[in-house]
């Protein structure tokens, strides 16, 4: 078994590689990579001519919702829907029902994930940070849940208020070797917020959540950061504050990254509309300087990542009346259309830069085995191609989610990927013209 | 052809006009025992009020006494609500129901926006959470009509809660589109943090937000935020934001107080100037039900003999 992807434009980070070659996947591993490589023999050959040929993209934040809420999103649904956005590798969040708080959870979501009928890619549990006992927040029991196979453990849906509770969280993660993706929000100055604090929220009469909520707790998470060498992740930044102060904790060394989400770099407050629920995320959509300020972080490096923050939710939970609506949106089938459309062709990443932000960083930050197209690196070929000038309308409609609460829905975006290979074939899009493969036995 | 009434931020001028021209027109005919004619075709109006109201209701109850429509009343907490129903499928209901106009409170912003969008006929909203509150405008400033004879060029003070206040908006909008000034006057904490979307001036000192001021309305202050972390306390409060005889003075001698209702005496306005002259706030009731007359039937589309 000897797959040939074909004169494509090879864009990987990982090896400072940008160039026209070919990359040769040999018993589901890569073999080769690069222009002069031997494409004879191959089974199946995917010609890729004018478009980019990438590591499979990573996405380090989605919610798949199980178990407890597979009526918003299965392991099934979620993982054929990444597939279809060009993801191999993405991150369930522990925010589930119960949370991800045992390493039974975890076993469950990596037995679930390996069925045959899911979407072919990996998925790397990150664990919940705390857990509830005795009606006592504290800190889960983490050392047997790293066992147990996650990357990560977040407070995503519950921040840690107390800060004495995280200076502990991230001492005993130091010890572990684990990261800590953090929800920086506090919770009395968010309380009832439903979007930005500002001129919308004036107007539409709706509670603001200020800047602030989001930046006081990215302070604090740096600062303890830096004062326990614990590896901290910030969770989709929104605001211009916390793009400085998170540039500002880089410089003084703490070990911090950042994430952001599409919709952030692209939607402000003025996208809401007539209280349309699609845009209630959290952090909330905020200004035309905010996303200004996130797409410099982008471009100069202290926004390290995009993750779509796929949140995805049954219609009768969002076609209610705004204050009760649940925050956040789906985005695995949208995150790279709207990344290549906002940020690439404006000029703001390089095509590299882009694959970095998509699937190397995301990858290194998490130590995943993916994010790379160097041969006999990972255990299995992750390889997305993509056509980065095909334009293209967002159908939620016809999406693989379950979700279908997208602020995207009817744009027009210019980027897709095309073909997703997973170790085999795990996605093929509709603009995938099949006359580009053939397969000899 | 019906339409909503859903918020004063999207009425333009000339509707606006016309539905204070249609309310004077049923005022004056009511007072002359003279009511209008019913419509030849039969009309229900969906009452549906999740939110306490006393003078909202009623007036709108006897709005449709005037006109001959036939009021159906529904509350929040009598309904299929207090069983879980979610909104959507409880005006899907009163659709089915076969109620010709639907008029709602509710406590969420925007929640008319939605019943207007299942209802699919004509609805009006009688306030939605700290959003709108579009009749109120209209009986404020058909009040300030009848006491001033127009609304250009006036000054008009609303001092209290602007954050929390649905009356402050649209009354904010119903008046500068009218063509007066329009100033918030309120503690920084009861002021939305950035207000350049909201038509008007900001004016964190009463004495500078009352000078010179033709009409003054004040705002209710709901007791929870008097104990919130909005306020230092109810006494301080009062004695910065009462509307008094004292704080008055910089105003138009010949200046107006209004207030949706209902009031804390003693609070927002001293017992005084609730029962002096210059306060209008049993005219505003008054007008409630005829400018609620105008917007029914304009709602309907019964204003222009197409029944």
């Amino acid at each position: 078994m000897r797959t040939v992807f074909k004169n494509g434009r090879i864009i990987d980070p990982s090896q400072d590689l940008d160039l026209v070659g070919h990359v040769v996947v040999e018993n589901a591993q890569v073999v080769a990579c690069g222009p002069d490589v031997d494409i004879s023999d191959a089974t199946t050959v995917y010609d890729c001519t004018g478009l980019w040929i990438t590591p499979g993209l990573v996405d380090m934040h989605v919610h798949l919702r199980e178990p407890g809420e597979d009526y918003r999103e299965t392991i099934k649904t979620g993982t054929r829907a990444a597939a279809a956005g060009g993801f191999t590798t993405i991150c369930c969040l522990p925010n589930t029902t119960p949370p991800l708080d045992t390493p039974a959870l975890i076993d469950f979501i990596l037995d679930k994930s390996a069925a045959p009928d899911a979407g072919g890619v990996f998925v790397a549990p990150v664990g919940a940070l705390t857990t509830v006992k005795d009606g006592q927040t504290r800190m889960a029991n983490l050392a047997s849940l790293k066992s147990a196979g996650i990357v990560a453990a977040s407070d995503e849906g519950v921040p840690v208020q107390d800060a004495n509770l995280m200076l502990h969280a991230m001492e005993y993660c130091r010890q572990l070797d684990l990261p800590i993706m953090a929800h920086c929000e506090d919770l009395s100055l968010s309380a009832n917020g439903q979007i930005n604090d500002g001129a919308i929220s004036a107007l539409l009469g709706l509670a603001g959540m200020p800047r602030t909520a989001e930046e006081v707790m990215v302070m604090r998470n740096c600062l303890l950061s830096l004062q326990t060498g614990c590896r901290v992740h910030i969770l989709r930044v929104s605001s211009w504050g916390s793009v400085e102060l998170i540039r500002q904790a880089k410089y003084l060394g703490a070990p911090v990254t950042a994430e952001v989400c599409p919709h952030h770099f692209c939607l402000t407050e003025n996208d809401l509309g007539e209280f349309d629920t699609n845009f209630k995320t959290t952090p909330p959509l905020r200004t035309e300087l905010d996303v200004d300020m996130i797409l410099q972080g982008l471009s100069d490096g202290t926004i390290d990542a995009i993750a779509s923050d796929h949140s995805p939710y049954a219609a009768h939970e969002t076609r209610v009346p705004f204050d009760e609506a649940p925050f956040g949106c789906v985005g695995l089938e949208t995150a790279l259309g709207v990344t290549l459309t906002f940020v690439t062709h404006k000029g703001v990443l390089s095509p590299s830069e882009t694959v970095r932000r998509l699937a190397t960083a995301p990858s290194q930050i998490l130590g995943l085995d993916a994010g790379t197209l160097k041969p006999e690196t990972t255990a299995l070929a992750q390889v997305t191609v993509i056509d980065p000038d095909v334009e293209w309308t967002f159908d939620v409609k016809k999406t693989f989610s379950r979700g279908k609460n997208s602020p995207f829905d009817g744009m027009n975006l210019k980027g897709k990927a095309v073909l997703t290979y997973c170790g085999t074939e795990i996605y093929r899009d509709a603009l995938w013209d099949s006359a580009r493969d053939h397969t000899t036995e | 052809m019906n339409r909503n009434l859903l918020a004063m931020r999207h009425l333009d001028v000339d509707d606006i006009q016309y539905l204070l021209a249609m309310a004077q027109m049923h005022k004056d005919n009511v007072e002359a025992g003279d009511y209008p004619a019913p419509p030849s075709v039969r009309r229900s109006v969906g009452l549906l009020f999740f939110e306490n109201s006393t003078r909202t209701r009623v007036s709108f109850e006897k709005a449709c006494h005037y006109l001959g429509y036939q009021p159906v009343n529904f509350s929040g907490d009598g309904s299929s609500m207090s069983k879980g129903e979610t909104l959507r499928d409880t005006i899907f209901t009163l659709k089915h129901e076969r109620l010709d106009a639907l008029v709602m409170r509710h406590r969420s912003s925007g929640a008319a926006n939605l019943a207007a969008e299942y209802f699919g006929g004509p609805t009006v909203n009688a306030g939605d959470g700290q959003h709108e509150h579009p009749t109120q405008a209209l009986s404020d400033a058909l009040t300030v009509l009848s006491r001033k004879g127009q609304i250009e060029g006036l000054n008009v003070a609303i001092v209290g809660d602007i954050l929390h206040s649905r009356v402050a908006r649209s009354d904010a909008w119903i008046f500068s589109k009218l063509g007066a000034h329009v100033r918030f006057v309120g503690p920084n904490t009861l002021v939305p943090s950035v207000m350049s979307g909201l038509p008007g001036s900001v004016h964190y000192d009463l004495k500078e937000g009352l000078d010179g001021a033709d009409v003054v309305i004040c705002l209710r202050l709901q007791r929870e935020r008097m104990k919130g972390p909005h306020l230092s306390s109810s006494r301080e409060y009062t004695k910065l934001y009462q509307v008094n005889r004292a704080a008055l003075r910089v105003a138009n001698p010949e200046a107006i107080v209004m207030h949706p209702g209902p009031m804390n005496r003693g609070v927002e306005l001293d017992d005084a100037t609730a029962d002096g002259p210059q306060c209008a706030v049993l005219e505003q009731v008054t007008n409630g039900i005829f400018v609620r007359m105008a917007a029914l039937q304009w709602a309907l589309g019964d204003d222009r003999g197409d029944a």
